[in-house]
């Protein structure tokens, strides 16, 4: 009997342990850097000045080199926020990829505050209502979807999806009438464009020499504790990873499931809003391009990082270093762009999804006599 | 001249990462001969089988087809050398027909779907004797009807060499019969049959000769003839095992849960429970007996308050606990554990810690926003130890446990709590025997305490000896409550196809209606 014998065959592995794994990860994204490195080449890139350029973010001789870390905080903390949030809702196996709306919902909204309200009050109770107002309107955003999940058992993706679009086309609708009534927009410009903030709608910074730091990123930091401390301590953790485990044992339990789907729905689309605030206070003005794509890369920290809280901030820090990295050093390079960044970052997804597999499984050669 | 095994397998090796699943296994099988294979959960049947058919690949050995040297590398290999493999869960598509799901799986029926695919198949089946409709949709099949349309696709598509894997795990004793007789007939053509059970009484009716595998190691093949209950288990455990189930009898107290004219419908809307009556005391054990999905999980789910009822009433020591939530009812002292077909669907968070595991119900209890792990490590450790479950550490997901195990942590947690009634549905659903009885032998110390527990079980041989009467549900009626003592399996088997209805027994008491109940009682209060 004639038989083909294929060369290799897929066996599986003992469990890796978390030192294994890491260096797993690691070895992924040197990897995926290799790959960048020759598609460099190819549009005639010399790759080490390129990618020495990006790992340092053009920082080294730079004139003002807090100024690059002050941008490079503004990116990286919307996105390491989304991300968070998002992992919350994964936990529970509810698929919330309406990162994108709930962000702007939340940049909606902190906006209004600062456009109606910015000039009478003083700046710090200023940030805190944009703040809420953001994460109430991201919130309520995303609760809706939660509610009729609970309600009629709609599908959460389907829907949190098409409201990102929505919500887009609603900021898009401000961004474009040019009437009495819309005073979003600057007044003094004939073409439609969104006015700047009032200076007490600025986020804070606490100047550290001739470094100011974004209270945003202090936030962000005490946030990223806390909800390490929620998921993983608190009864209100526990109830997310059984309902996301499997609901019918979170019935069994005596769990209200719907509830508990509901109030982390809210937190998790509450977070991404206050993201969106925190975002646009950062940058003093509205934009439709605001969210500068956190709800999609968000997804992609997320699951980067197995909805680990700790990898998430070295998965965002590590995407945030890419993104702003290469739209430092495309300034000297006119053949890359920030989309570059992009390219990049697929190409890590997918040789960390491939490193994942092989920290479980390995290739073993079909041997000769077993083949014959 | 060296006898012709239609296949015989040679020093399989196969392990997954450091765990040998097979060590260096033999094993052949002739034609018109019926080989069981037996062993315990774990001890790589399955693994075994599988690599016949074509999903998995030895590490090393070799598997000779006829006398020739074979390699199998995936499920189309298998079946073009006549290998056909029934499995324990059906691979079936629900709303194709049964000629459609034949026709699938043909590599020479084309793209087309033929009209005469129904004569076709139709009579094929009818020439190997099987009775089946090749017009009717999977999903209005009964369990043994899928399992013939299984076999069926088997051999149609040629095998000369059919393996089962644990058959009779869903069917019913007059079912069972009518396979074993399927299977003489096959055997009888000159197919070669290899059939995994857990089953020694089905081992011995049925099998030529009786393979046996433990921890993964090949141990003997023995001829059924020369063999007996009792050296099987020796060959499978290791050691010397004491068959016999105990029937403790103990005190029984005043009923502690009380159904009445309970009517309940399953998620399409039917009636799964129809005027059911019965009571359970304390210190009994209450069986129940039924073919799968004759309202079973439907009552256990009510009792436990997941699921409304339509009518009736639910007493607990003379409280009503109708429209209670699960959490209320829980604190009453009523424990609910289910077992599902997949064994984790129910009761379990599969990737959670034992430890989470264990807080599952009590979570809330302890003061302040977090959760007391403390408390719990400290009870899974207490319950790993008392039931010898055999895990890492507390640490480790249930789900990497093997079956046995995860319902011990599952039993293990129901008894912490400290029920005066459990409800239990399949709690030795797959497992082998040395579990089985460590199950037991749990549920019989509860009885011993005075716990009152309702037993939905499977194998009508263990339902004898273990519980106390036995209720037979038909089609959501009760057809009547018997002493299991007084019973057989014959009798049970015809009540649960509902031939055999005894609920009019004694004229002076109604049946699943106590003498000493307490409902009367609370309503004289009332009044």
């Amino acid at each position: 009997m004639k038989n083909r014998q294929p060369l290799f065959h897929v066996v599986k592995r003992d469990h890796a342990g978390p030192g294994r794994q890491a260096a797993a990860y690691v070895a992924a994204v040197v990897l995926a850097l290799l790959v960048g490195a020759v598609l460099l080449m190819v549009q005639g890139v010399e790759p080490v000045t390129f990618y020495k350029q990006l790992l340092t973010m053009g920082i080294p001789g730079s004139r003002y080199p807090w100024r690059s870390v002050e941008n490079f905080i503004k990116l990286f903390v919307p996105l390491l926020i989304t991300s968070m949030a998002l992992a919350l809702a994964f936990k529970m196996r509810f698929w919330n990829i309406g990162g994108e709306g709930q962000f702007i919902m939340g940049a909606f909204w902190a906006g209004f505050a600062a456009m109606k309200l910015g000039g009478t009050l003083p700046q710090p109770l200023m940030v805190v209502v944009m703040a809420l107002c953001g994460a109430l309107g991201g919130g309520l955003y995303g609760v809706f979807v939660a509610a009729l999940k609970v309600k009629w058992g709609t599908n959460e993706t389907l829907l949190t999806l098409m409201l990102n679009y929505v919500a887009l086309y609603f900021l898009q609708y401000f961004a474009e009438t040019k009437t009495d009534w819309n005073f979003f927009l600057d007044p003094d410009s004939a073409r439609p464009k969104f006015a700047k903030f009032p200076a007490n709608a600025q986020m804070i910074t606490i100047p550290i020499g001739p470094f100011n730091l974004n209270l945003s990123l202090v936030i962000a930091a005490v946030l990223c504790v806390l909800l390490y401390i929620y998921l993983n301590y608190t009864k209100r953790g526990y109830e997310i990873a059984v309902v996301g485990d499997s609901p019918n044992t979170a019935r069994y339990a005596g769990m209200k499931v719907g509830k508990i789907v509901i109030r982390t729905i809210f937190l998790s689309a509450a977070l991404i809003g206050l993201a969106g605030a925190f975002q646009v206070s950062s940058a003093g003005i509205l934009s439709t391009s605001v969210t500068n794509d956190v709800g999609w890369t968000g997804v992609v920290v997320a699951w980067l990082a197995k909805l680990n809280m700790v990898g998430i901030v070295v998965a965002s820090l590590l995407i945030t270093v890419l993104q702003f990295g290469c739209q430092t050093a495309s300034t000297t390079y006119p053949s890359i762009d920030a989309n570059f960044a992009n390219l990049l970052q697929g190409v890590i997804l997918f040789i960390v999804l491939a490193a994942d597999f092989f920290t479980r499984f390995r290739l073993a050669r079909t041997r000769k006599e077993a083949a014959k | 001249m060296e006898e012709r095994y239609a296949i015989e397998m040679r020093g399989i090796c196969k392990s997954f990462g450091s765990v040998a699943a097979n060590k260096n296994v033999n094993l052949n099988v002739k034609p018109g001969e019926i080989l069981a294979l037996l062993g315990e959960n774990g001890s790589g049947k399955t693994t075994l089988m599988n690599m016949l058919s074509g999903i998995y690949k030895p590490d090393s050995g070799s598997i000779l087809l006829n006398g020739q040297e074979v390699a199998i590398n995936s499920p189309e290999d298998a079946k073009r050398l006549g290998i056909g493999m029934v499995h324990q869960h059906f691979k079936l598509v629900d709303v194709f027909s049964a000629a459609d799901n034949i026709w699938l799986g043909d590599d020479k029926s084309g793209a087309v779907l033929k009209k005469d695919r129904y004569n076709t198949i139709g009579e094929m089946a009818k020439k190997f004797g099987f009775d089946i409709d090749p017009r009717k949709k999977v999903y209005n099949m009964a369990v043994s009807e899928k399992q013939t349309l299984e076999i069926v696709k088997v051999l149609y598509y040629g095998a000369k060499i059919i393996i089962l894997d644990e058959p009779t795990a869903v069917l019913t004793v007059q079912e069972t019969a009518k396979l074993f007789d399927v299977l003489r007939r096959m055997k009888g053509s000159g197919h070669a049959i290899i059939i995994i059970t857990h089953k020694l009484n089905e081992v011995l009716e049925i099998s030529d000769r009786v393979a046996i595998l433990r921890k993964g190691e090949y141990i003997c093949t023995v001829d059924t003839s020369s063999t007996g209950e009792q050296q099987l288990t020796e060959y499978m455990v290791g050691r010397k095992v004491e068959l016999n189930i105990d029937r403790p009898v103990v005190e029984k107290t005043r009923p502690l849960l009380e159904i009445r004219d309970l009517t309940i419908r399953n998620d399409e809307g039917a009636v799964a429970i129809d005027r059911v009556n019965f009571y359970i005391r304390g210190g009994e054990i209450l069986g129940v007996a039924g073919i799968a999905g004759c309202g079973q999980k439907e009552l256990c789910e009510a009792i436990a308050g997941l699921r409304p009822i339509e009518s009736g009433m639910m007493i607990h020591k003379g409280d009503n606990i109708v429209g209670l939530s699960p959490k209320s009812i829980l604190e009453k002292g009523i424990s609910m554990s289910f077992i599902p077909e997949d064994r984790l669907g129910m009761g379990l968070a599969p990737s959670m810690s034992v430890t989470d595991n264990m807080l599952l119900k009590k979570y809330d209890q302890s003061k302040g926003p977090f959760v007391d792990r403390k408390t719990g490590r400290a009870e899974a450790q207490q319950v790993i130890d008392e039931l010898e479950i055999v895990t890492p550490s507390t640490e480790t997901p249930v789900r990497r446990l093997s079956g046995g195990n995860v319902q011990k942590v599952l039993l293990g947690r129901e008894i912490k709590a400290g029920p005066n009634v459990i409800v239990t549905a399949y709690p030795v659903r797959g497992l082998d025997i040395n579990s089985s009885y460590a199950i037991y032998d749990i549920l019989n110390k509860q009885k011993k305490d005075g716990v009152g527990i309702l037993f939905v079980g499977e194998d009508l041989d263990v339902m004898i000896d273990l519980c106390d009467k036995i209720m037979v549900l038909c089609h959501g009626r009760v057809m009547g409550v018997v002493h299991a003592h007084k019973t057989s399996k014959e009798e049970l088997g015809l009540m649960m196809t509902g031939a055999l209805d005894l609920t009019n027994k004694y004229e002076d008491k109604p049946a699943g209606i106590a003498r000493d109940s307490r409902i009367e009682e609370s309503e004289e209060v009332e009044e």
